[in-house]
């Protein structure tokens, strides 16, 4: 994607910058959104500012003292909005934010919407992993309510392969942020768009190991209409998913390339559901 | 109990048969047929139209009781060809055969199709159906397969057939090892003479797959076509990358019904004279399966190591130039 404009009130968006200008002038565009939609918008910021000088990091949005005093705006700091984050586990941040997304439709608002600067969540691999499964999470509770999130991320501090560990957990993200987008969906255990090949086979098995799907009677559909490559190994490591859950995996896609693979590797536990 | 000349042998016994007329094919193949349902044997046949039109012909209710296979199925490709065999034989042992007898026309530049995967075939089969009680006879057509093809074919064949009956062990056979080492294939692909469509240093497998979805576009090729020509080469990118020795190489040639790509690297390619043409163990070293996905996958594959120490897979999708003389170093 490439930019952050008219989502709707479930989006869940990650962005990886490398200039933080340049990332809060999308912070404002994905909040002033929310405003007009109805929700109230959170901002919760890195800067080491003064807690009187935030809303000046909002100057772009306009009536900012006016939201702040309405309620319709909060800024937090990060330390503040996820206190002991990695103390109190991934489930427990999610009903934080159910919390809040109640408190915003009991307060008369469409929804919540929070933009986030979360680097300093996950700077170290084992934060990577748990915010992993937090992101899927979080990322399956915002297909059912109206709750939307922008996650900003530091390039320059994470590195492209600490980035695209936390992008490739997002069903949208900046460009090149990783290679495929493991999500969740209404109608399905998860969704994979993209592209899945060896260059993306760690960053896959991570990602799996995040979404941990719970298979339905025995079954676990995966929407793969937005997946436009998968190889071999990718393949193999759905089919061992299956066969670890006890499941029959479907992988919903247009790829003709599925079947084909699956007949050639002879998978059983494994079937493609083709779309045209 | 094993039945004919193969009986007190284990595992496979491969056998060709060299015939000049169609009388001369039939002397061969009908007894071949007979004895194994006499025998009560299964017994394959995986002819082109004429062949088994002859054979047909030649037994008693057409053939009844014979397993008739389309021999351009059953040959679409090598890598395809031992895993449908293997899985039938073994299907078939499961259930109690002491025996399958099986016979078929192995494709050649005289029938069509270039010749030097099914080479390697010949010689993989030795070790492919190794473990299983399989009669295999290869009848080759004298008057259309090229000499090269007919000396490929002595050096694979461990046994003989000849149009009067006789059957003898085959002094030329070379051990398969051997064979598929010194086995560089002499095919290119003529549009391989002008300069690439596409050459790219140290390709990405995306970036590959890029390529290859946008020069095949530009041909007559179909859209199942081309999504196995990219699966394929971002596959054998895959290995370069990974088990091979940088820098990695792509070059791409297209001609309205083909596209011919090449991925090269500086380093000896895989040590399994097999690959390609059987999975490899998960547990290699050398890299999965993605090779022999790729030989199923394309129309035509070729592996080449140069004397300069470079490593080549050439992958074809569409349909391969056929040229008559296919010939073999060594």
């Amino acid at each position: 994607m490439d930019g952050v404009r008219r989502l709707s009130l479930h989006d869940h968006v990650c962005w990886v910058y490398e200039d933080i200008a340049d990332v809060r002038k999308r912070i404002v565009d994905f909040l002033a959104d929310g405003l007009a939609l109805g929700q109230r918008v959170c901002y919760v910021t890195e800067s080491a500012a003064p807690p009187g000088e935030l809303p000046r990091l909002l100057d772009g949005l306009g009536g900012v003292d006016d939201a702040l005093r309405e309620g319709a705006l909060q800024i937090q700091s990060l330390a503040h909005r996820y206190t002991g984050f990695t103390g109190v586990g991934p489930a427990d941040q999610v009903a934080a934010y159910a919390a809040a997304t109640r408190e915003a439709l009991a307060a008369g608002y469409t929804g919540f919407r929070v933009a986030a600067e979360a680097t300093g969540l996950v700077r170290e691999p084992e934060q990577r992993a748990s915010f992993a499964r937090y992101e899927h999470l979080v990322d399956r509770y915002m297909t059912r309510e109206p709750f939307a999130a922008l996650c900003a991320y530091d390039r320059r501090v994470l590195g492209p392969e600490a980035t695209a560990q936390i992008a490739c957990m997002h069903p949208m993200s900046s460009p090149d942020a990783a290679p495929f987008r493991l999500h969740a969906v209404r109608d399905a255990a998860f969704a994979v768009d993209g592209e899945l090949d060896r260059a993306g086979q760690a960053l896959f098995a991570g990602a799996l190991a995040g979404a941990d799907p719970e298979p339905a009677g025995g079954e676990l559909l995966v929407d793969a209409t937005g997946l436009h490559f998968i190889d071999h190994r990718s393949l193999l490591q759905l089919a061992e998913l299956a066969e670890r859950r006890r499941a029959t995996l479907t992988l919903r896609t247009a790829l003709r390339s599925v079947p084909r693979l699956i007949d050639i590797l002879g998978l059983t536990s494994i079937r493609a559901e083709l779309t045209s | 109990m094993r039945s004919g000349t193969a009986a007190g042998h284990e595992g496979y016994y491969h056998e060709a048969a060299l015939y000049g007329s169609d009388d001369e094919f039939l002397s061969v193949v009908v007894p071949f047929l007979e004895d194994g349902l006499a025998a009560g044997e299964p017994t394959l046949a995986a002819f082109a139209p004429h062949n088994e039109a002859l054979v047909r012909g030649a037994l008693p209710g057409g053939g009844r009781g014979i397993t008739f296979l389309a021999g351009s199925e059953q040959y679409r490709n090598p890598a395809t060809s031992i895993k449908r065999y293997r899985d039938t034989v073994a299907r078939h042992v499961a259930e109690g055969a002491a025996q399958v007898r099986i016979t078929g026309d192995v494709p050649h530049p005289g029938t069509g199709t270039p010749w030097d995967w099914w080479a390697r075939y010949e010689a993989a089969a030795n070790h492919a159906f190794a473990d299983l009680p399989l009669w295999g006879l290869c009848p080759y057509d004298t008057r259309t397969a090229p000499a090269a093809v007919l000396a490929d074919v002595e050096r694979t064949h461990p046994h003989l057939a000849t149009p009067g009956g006789a059957r003898h062990a085959n002094s030329a056979y070379e051990d398969p090892v051997t064979f598929l080492a010194g086995h560089e294939p002499a095919f290119a692909d003529p549009v391989e003479g002008q300069n690439p469509d596409v050459a790219l240093g140290a390709p990405t497998a995306q970036s590959a797959r890029r390529a290859v979805a946008e020069a095949g576009a530009r041909t007559r090729l179909s859209r199942g076509e081309i999504d196995d020509l990219v699966l394929a080469v971002s596959e054998v990118v895959s290995n370069g990358i990974r088990h091979g020795v940088p820098p990695v190489e792509l070059r791409l040639w297209t001609a309205p019904d083909r596209v011919v790509v090449t991925v090269t690297d500086r380093g000896k390619g895989p040590g399994d004279p097999l690959a390609g043409l059987v999975p490899a163990r998960p547990d290699s070293a050398e890299g999965g399966l993605g090779l022999w996905i790729a030989h199923q996958l394309c129309s035509y594959v070729t592996l080449h190591r140069s004397g300069t120490g470079t490593f080549t897979v050439r992958l074809v999708a569409g349909q391969p130039s056929a040229p008559l003389v296919s010939g073999q170093r060594g």
